[in-house]
């Protein structure tokens, strides 16, 4: 019974998280899938901003932005690399 | 997180100098008070300058959560470095994403003041409830939503005070936009509470003496 007063940072952490994942999937919804730069132009009036950056670039045809595929990859990958240097180091 | 996405040319001059002018102030601050105080620690020097990197790299790496968000880390800067270096070092993001094109060079003057408040109170958000919530993780987290909160706020209102040029919205139409557009970016606020979260928590474990104010 005592655990509930030493958690309650906790559990306020978490209340605060459940508010701002509803209200932000909410406004998602009303707004529609846009990339940073197209939503930023689409809210502020401007024109779209598609040609603000979004797309191309990326390493030897490869783009990061907007591929949750690589992202996973890459994140994975650094993950790793953080664990075997953690291990290796003994930090 | 909130980083105002627009180019060069959407403000207009006179906003664009406000707003660099404003910035230049609260650094100017910043500088006498570390410059007028006792001598810095290195440790801390050194902490400003793994943050300004990391934070650096990680603002271009836009996250695929609502169509696509970065992080920006400014709560982490503010606790790990406190608002005075923080201060500087956000400047120094700024003026080096805009020289590859994240966010126009006459926009690093309101990106750095919405950066500064994102950091400042969450530094503040951080130091007040040590009392209250001892443990690190939550604390942290909490201090990174009231940052990110702030920071948002701060954007819609640099953006509505200064109006966008060549758009015949209304302040009113601007507004809800925005306020819109603060509610989802408000999504990856959850991303970075846990990430500042879990880089504070394991810091206090391994190098307590890090974090100011938290040794016993």
């Amino acid at each position: 019974m005592t655990a509930l007063p030493e958690k309650k940072g906790l559990l306020i952490f978490l209340g605060l998280l459940a508010l701002v994942i509803i209200v932000s999937v909410a406004s998602y919804q009303m707004t529609g899938h846009m990339g940073i730069e197209e939503r930023f132009s689409h809210a502020a009036g401007l024109d779209s901003g598609e040609e603000a950056g979004e797309e191309g670039g990326g390493w030897f045809g490869l783009s990061l932005e907007g591929s949750p595929l690589l992202y996973g990859a890459v994140l994975g990958i650094l993950a790793i690399g953080c664990y075997a240097a953690y291990r290796h180091f003994s930090v | 997180m909130a980083h105002i996405h627009l180019e060069d040319g959407s403000f207009s001059l006179f906003w664009v100098i406000v707003w660099w002018t404003v910035a230049i102030i609260l650094i100017g601050i910043s500088l006498y008070l570390l410059r007028s105080g006792k001598k810095t620690d290195s440790r801390k020097i050194t902490i400003a300058a793994f943050c300004t990197a990391t934070a650096f790299a990680i603002f271009q790496v836009s996250i695929p959560v609502f169509g696509g968000v970065h992080l920006n880390l400014t709560p982490l800067i503010g606790i790990l470095a406190g608002p005075l270096i923080g201060s500087l070092v956000v400047l120094i993001i700024n003026i080096l994403s805009a020289a590859i094109g994240h966010g126009g060079w006459g926009m690093i003057g309101a990106n750095t003041l919405v950066n500064i408040a994102e950091m400042a109170v969450a530094y503040a958000t951080w130091r007040f409830l040590k009392p209250f919530i001892p443990d690190l993780f939550p604390r942290a987290g909490i201090a990174t939503i009231a940052g990110l909160l702030c920071g948002n706020i701060a954007m819609i209102l640099i953006i509505v005070i200064s109006g966008v040029q060549g758009v015949s919205q209304s302040t009113t139409q601007i507004l809800t936009g925005l306020s819109l557009l603060a509610a989802v970016n408000m999504g990856v606020a959850v991303i970075e509470a846990f990430v500042t979260g879990l880089v504070v928590t394991y810091i206090g474990k391994v190098r307590p003496d890090l974090l100011w104010g938290e040794r016993s």
